[in-house]
């Protein structure tokens, strides 16, 4: 049976000289449990919360996934272009803003090796679709909506000074 | 005695429990099926390519094209999801082995089985490996120090192709002795180096489970179980294995120091001493497993493993500063450059949503490392009044993925081995439960109609 009075071992030796409630042990105390009941509620209470957080996340991803497809759908009707190969920014409007950018080709090719159409969508969905606040146009091959290489800037897109003059 | 035997003289069974006892090989067997048929799809889909989950790779799997289809987020996500639950099935059955349970040779094929799957496939979800392989060559093959430089500096070379977008310009946050040990697989070429690299995950896969099993063994505990609950993990053999990380060869050295310490229980110093060595070296793979060594430490208060990891520590940063220079051995710069990364899967992004926020902002990474700093304190406390170091060295690691921004489904493997072999069985369900949330995390697609 193990002596839980005396220190674990002879190199223990060296912390004889600390309080009782100090020492070393090589095994735990058994107690009476509070210690782990403290930890077993912490621990509940953690993963609770993650729990919730991450219902949460997956709930808000499908909003966004869902959000996403009407987005898509809104530049198809919008086009009159039913293109498989659609950009969405989020982020170009602001994170968490729930207005996106949405490109895709003016003409059939590969994506973006023709003349590119982005429309600014936001609001809430009426019949599968978003508003269309304004947009612009990008050049054949350009990869990235740089300010730079933005142009034809209509609706808010030009009241906002979204493309260079 | 074997395992079997020693189950079989375990004391009389009720009748019904004995019946429920009986049905456990079969309801093993089908779950086992029906992993080995996910995991199967997921390969012989993702072999056909052009997959957003399969990065762009030379052909080392061509071979398998033909019987699947273009592997989609929809058919990978249920296959995961079938494997999850298969896995839990299995784990919860392995606890009622004896008398005609489930057997080690069962649970050794089907871990064999599901590990020879995914080996002969497709790098999977990741393209790390490509990395692994680009600081390799930039050593070796152009002289181009992979800590100064990122795979951009050879962007002439065949796998620069292959660097994920996000890595091209990152210097190697690995530790030097994983970046040496990847040397010799450079000149091998590209598709020799995948081989190499995937041939390396799988014999650290099997030596990791091999330690797990002794380890089990020297603990008193089932290692047929411990076994199932490490290597028939989805997340484990699916993206641990899948993308040849060098996680495993970090868990390699990990498990092998708690062999090493377990075997020592007594007074062999020189097993301490090795053990500590073993636990540096392991750090100088990925800096992660360093974080057993305060434990190990604390719990053993002797000479022995600070003097073996100050040993090892030298000679291995020795080397790596002859090869590599200071930076080779700065992991603590790497480590704060991967601390300041967010990921969409780190539970510090899901709570920044829960309170209306857009996302983690750098007052939350001060935080989460306090709150990490106090959980660490608590644990090296307890290990110091007597609590089970294995345990505190694994609830660390999984304190470390939960508090982390940066979290990819093979960081929340490190714990896994610890908890199959602890005393604590709390952190084997704290363990399985955060695993658990992040295969939830990543169903969005599954709910999006038509996504």
């Amino acid at each position: 049976m193990i002596d839980f009075t005396t220190p674990s071992s002879n190199s223990d030796r060296f912390f004889d000289r600390l309080p009782h409630w100090l020492r070393p042990r090589t095994v735990e105390l058994p107690g009476k449990g509070y210690l782990r009941m403290v930890e077993l509620v912490v621990l509940v209470l953690v993963g609770l919360f993650l729990a919730v957080a991450t219902v949460n996340d997956v709930g808000r991803g499908v909003n966004i996934g869902k959000r996403l497809k009407v987005d898509m759908n809104t530049w198809r009707v919008y086009t009159h272009h039913d293109y498989k190969n659609i950009g969405v920014d989020q982020t170009l409007l602001g994170t968490g803003t729930s207005k996106e950018v949405v490109c895709g080709n003016d003409s059939p090719g590969p994506p973006k090796e023709r003349v590119q159409i982005c429309l600014m969508v936001e609001g809430p969905t009426r019949a599968g679709l978003r508003e269309v606040t304004g947009g612009w146009y990008l050049g054949a091959f350009v990869q990235e909506d740089n300010f730079e290489d933005r142009y034809g800037c209509f609706g808010k897109a030009g009241a906002k000074g979204l493309c260079p003059r | 005695m074997s395992v079997a035997a020693h189950t079989e003289a375990a004391s009389p069974v009720p009748v019904g429990r004995l019946s429920l006892l009986r049905r456990v090989p079969l309801l093993a067997s089908l779950l086992g099926l029906l992993m080995v048929a996910a995991t199967a799809e997921i390969v012989l889909d993702g072999a056909v390519g052009h997959s957003p989950l399969i990065p762009e790779s030379p052909d080392i799997s061509s071979w398998l094209t033909g019987i699947g289809e273009r592997l989609g987020f929809r058919v990978f996500l249920i296959a995961l999801l079938v494997s999850s639950v298969a896995y839990a099935g299995i784990v919860a059955a392995s606890r009622l082995r004896g008398r005609g349970g489930i057997s080690g040779r069962w649970a050794i094929g089907l871990v064999g089985l599901l590990h020879l799957i995914v080996f002969v496939g497709p790098v999977l979800l990741s393209t790390d490996v490509f990395s692994y392989i680009a600081y390799a060559r930039m050593g070796v093959e152009h002289g181009v120090n992979p800590y100064l430089n990122g795979p951009q500096a050879i962007h002439f070379d065949p796998v620069f192709r292959y660097v994920g977008p996000d890595w091209r310009k990152a210097a190697s946050a690995y530790g030097p002795l994983y970046t040496l040990i990847s040397y010799p697989f450079a000149p091998l070429g590209l598709v020799g180096a995948l081989w190499a690299m995937k041939v390396e995950a799988l014999l650290a896969s099997a030596g990791t489970l091999a330690l797990v099993w002794r380890c089990a063994e020297l603990r008193g505990f089932d290692p047929v179980r411990a076994l199932l609950i490490v290597g028939a993990n989805p997340l484990y053999f699916v993206y641990g294995l899948g993308g040849a990380h060098n996680d495993l060869v970090m868990m390699l050295a990990m498990m092998g120091a708690v062999a090493l310490t377990l075997g020592a229980e007594g007074t062999s110093t020189r097993r301490e001493g090795s053990a500590a060595a073993l636990i540096v070296a392991g750090a100088m793979i990925k800096a992660t497993v360093g974080t057993l060594l305060p434990f190990m430490i604390v719990a053993r208060r002797r000479l022995a493993p600070i003097v073996g990891a100050v040993v090892s520590f030298v000679v291995v940063a020795l080397a790596g500063y002859a090869v590599f220079g200071i930076h080779g051995v700065n992991i603590v710069a790497a480590l704060n450059r991967d601390a300041s990364f967010v990921s969409s899967d780190s539970f510090a992004d899901e709570i920044a949503h829960l309170l209306g926020k857009p996302g983690v902002f750098p007052i939350d990474h001060d935080l989460l490392k306090v709150a990490l700093v106090l959980i660490v304190l608590h644990l090296l406390w307890r290990t110091w009044r007597g609590y089970d170091w294995v345990a505190a060295s694994g609830w660390a690691l999984l304190a470390i993925s939960v508090t982390s921004t940066w979290v990819l489904a093979w960081y929340i493997l490190w714990p896994l081995p610890l908890a199959a072999i602890c005393k604590d069985r709390r952190l084997l369900a704290a363990t399985l439960f955060v695993q658990g949330l992040f295969v939830v995390h990543q169903m969005v697609p599954l709910l999006v109609p038509g996504g």
